[in-house]
């Protein structure tokens, strides 16, 4: 008996629950027309755990910053914005499952991405639900690739940052360039982009191309090869755990030329896992961080009087996304998902930390913004 | 190929193959003993890792940053009884109650005893990488041209310190004369009065020790820990235990130096992406032409 009556008070309330629901939904699904009531939820995929998981929370207030802005200046349309953030882990897989709770949530836009890899699976997931993608980190040209008309790149693709690292090994003055990726999508793309672009200048030679599996501890056989090669200059282009192990067991073995790394090594536990000694002098090609830009002073400080912590990498580019978004709702006066992409390719000027924002018929920027940072301390500087 | 590389090479297989040997050994002597495949032996080792980090974090706090090797020694002792300890509580909790039951459970038990250790781990610690307190310097020395850092040296005495004691008290001592005895039949060794239950358990405590031990030096040499650090070297070891042939602890050891060279070679011939389909591509390999491995016996089947 008091099995039944457990039954029954269960269905109760899984009843109610698919009712309240059902009524949320209905609510929900009024954000993807016109007229609807209630906040402009903007999605975000972050990593917030798993190998990447640093950077999750400096993308997530970094949104939350603008977000809070734009609500207290009146919000837009007369609503005010709602940040919903779903963690994917920096998995494919993980983000895969995100991307789906975002748009049963009901999201209007969405302003996540890091992780490349992470995020491909999540374009068709968007792309069928009819939600544009602001994408404020995740750079790998693969994401543009299929050209779908809801994805908008805010950060210089991976053919623009191999751009600034073949500029800047070209004007170092090295002859011979190592490459080293971890065979992701992002890591893979910056690697080998970098090696076709330094292929065409003829000074410098390109005497290795490692690709390591990201996870493990022992590279040795990849410093080994990497050694015996030779090199003056070491590209590395994956993310900062593997990074800093690189980096360790590359001078441990008695390495003293360059080494360079790419955006996704940017944090400062790749120092502390390098060993600050180590990693002294280790450059970066990296899109502006507030530390970085002048007069960028007033917004660390904003930044940490909200949320009590610096800034880091992709804070400001997921400030941006958000600002982005507020501004194609705003001009296009609706939140349709097809009248926001339209206002987002006619965006043309809007000042972005990156510079002023205009996208090319890819859905890329037209101006990459990439600068060369420096390992001071236990910190990253830019470069002079 | 100059000479110079080629010792490199060997020593990179060398001193990789010394960290397999170390968890590759618990793998083989369980093995040896009940017949199980203990999954989880690779987050025994992290969890060792783990052990190390958190002692070291609290040891770094009343000793400075300096901590010498005596140091790390006497926290790997410590880290060691610490996984040895959780080896003979996973035994109880999750293999012995299945002793008499089909080996798939035993194995589904063990895998899932490797997510409860990891997902614990991440729980307690957080999903994030921890970076050790302390490391080691670049201070290295030449070997005909080739370089081997004092740190990759020590390691390497340490581990094969560790192997020659556990090779002394298997084949020296009476409580490793019972361990043989139950690999060769455990029924008998319960008439002849041998309390199997206390041997086994003692098999788990020293291989989850040795794994523990390989963890913290792990930790310490490499820098970085993560919940999931176990998963590969698990994999690895199992693989060096079956090239050794399972069950033959000093062909585990043999296994495991074969495999730190074979992925030395092997990565050198063929790239760094090509490390683990090497390794485990070898290890099919291996499974088709010799199943019993390099130094196991046949297993005749009884009638």
């Amino acid at each position: 008996m008091i099995r039944k009556t457990w039954i029954g008070a269960t269905a109760a309330v899984a009843l109610t629950l698919t009712l309240s629901a059902c009524g949320g939904g209905g609510l929900a699904a009024g954000g993807g027309g016109d007229g609807g009531k209630g906040d402009i939820r903007l999605g975000m995929a972050a990593p917030l755990s798993g190998s990447s998981a640093a950077i999750g929370p400096y993308m997530k207030n970094g949104a939350q910053l603008a977000i809070d802005e734009i609500n207290a200046s009146g919000g837009v349309l007369g609503r005010k914005l709602e940040l919903v953030a779903e963690d994917d882990a920096c998995d494919p897989r993980t983000a895969a499952s995100a991307a789906a709770k975002l748009v049963t949530e009901g999201v209007t836009v969405s302003v996540g991405g890091y992780c490349s890899s992470a995020t491909l699976p999540t374009l068709s997931i968007f792309n069928k639900a009819d939600v544009p993608m602001i994408i404020p980190a995740a750079n790998s040209n693969d994401l543009v690739k299929s050209k779908l008309s809801n994805v908008f790149l805010l950060n210089g693709t991976g053919a623009q940052q191999a751009q600034a690292a073949v500029d800047f090994i070209k004007s170092s003055g090295s002859k011979a360039v190592a490459l080293a990726d971890d065979n992701t999508s992002y890591s893979k793309d910056i690697s080998t982009r970098t090696g076709e672009k330094l292929g065409a200048v003829g000074s410098v030679k390109i005497v290795d191309h490692e690709s390591v599996t990201a996870g493990e501890s022992d590279y040795s056989a990849a410093v080994t090869s990497i050694l015996n090669a030779k090199p003056d200059f070491v590209y590395w282009t994956g993310y900062y755990q593997e990074g800093g192990l690189l980096i360790k067991q590359l001078r441990a073995a008695g390495y003293t030329g360059k080494i360079m790394v790419a955006d996704g090594s940017v944090d400062e536990q790749m120092i502390s896992i390098a060993g600050a000694a180590n990693a002294q002098g280790v450059l970066a090609t990296m899109t502006q961080t507030p530390q970085t830009i002048a007069g960028g002073e007033k917004w660390i400080a904003d930044y940490k009087a909200a949320f009590k912590a610096d800034p880091g990498p992709y804070s400001t580019q997921s400030y941006d996304a958000v600002r982005v978004a507020a501004e194609a709702i705003k001009n296009a006066n609706s939140t349709k998902s097809s009248d926001i992409i339209a206002a987002l390719e006619k965006i043309d000027g809007f000042p972005i930390f990156s510079g002023k924002l205009k996208f090319t018929p890819e859905h890329t920027l037209s101006e990459g913004g990439f600068g060369i940072l420096v390992v001071q301390g236990n910190t990253f500087a830019l470069n002079k | 190929m100059d000479l110079q590389y080629l010792i490199q090479l060997i020593l990179n297989g060398l001193f990789i193959g010394s960290f397999y040997a170390l968890v590759a050994l618990g793998y083989s002597m369980v093995y040896g003993i009940i017949k199980l495949l203990n999954f989880a032996h690779g987050d025994i080792y992290m969890l060792g890792a783990f052990a190390g980090y958190a002692l070291l974090t609290v040891a770094a706090g009343s000793l400075g940053a300096g901590a010498s090797i005596v140091v790390l020694v006497l926290i790997m002792v410590v880290a060691m009884l610490v996984t040895g300890t959780v080896g003979l509580v996973l035994e109880r909790v999750a293999y012995r109650p299945l002793r008499g039951a089909p080996r798939l459970s035993v194995l589904i038990t063990a895998v899932g005893a490797s997510f409860a250790l990891e997902y614990g781990i991440a729980v307690g610690f957080g999903p994030n990488p921890r970076v050790y307190p302390v490391g080691f310097g670049n201070g290295a020395m030449s070997v005909l041209g080739a370089r081997v850092t004092y740190a990759q040296l020590a390691m390497m005495v340490i581990a094969v310190g560790l192997m020659i004691a556990l090779d002394q008290l298997v084949n020296r001592t009476r409580a490793g004369r019972a361990m043989r005895a139950i690999s060769q039949d455990p029924k008998a060794c319960l008439l002849m009065g041998i309390n199997v239950d206390r041997v086994i358990s003692r098999t788990f405590f020293i291989g989850s020790a040795l794994a523990g031990a390989a963890g913290v030096m792990a930790g310490a040499y490499y820098g970085k820990v993560d919940f999931l650090m176990g998963f590969t070297i698990g994999l690895k070891a199992f693989t060096a235990a079956v090239i050794g042939g399972i069950g033959n602890l000093r062909g585990a050891v043999l296994g495991a130096v074969v495999l730190g060279l074979l992925e030395s070679f092997g990565t050198a011939a063929l790239g760094s992406e090509w490390r683990d389909v090497f390794a485990f591509g070898f290890l099919i390999l291996f499974l088709t032409v010799r199943p019993t491995g390099l130094l196991g016996e046949r297993v005749t089947e009884r009638v």
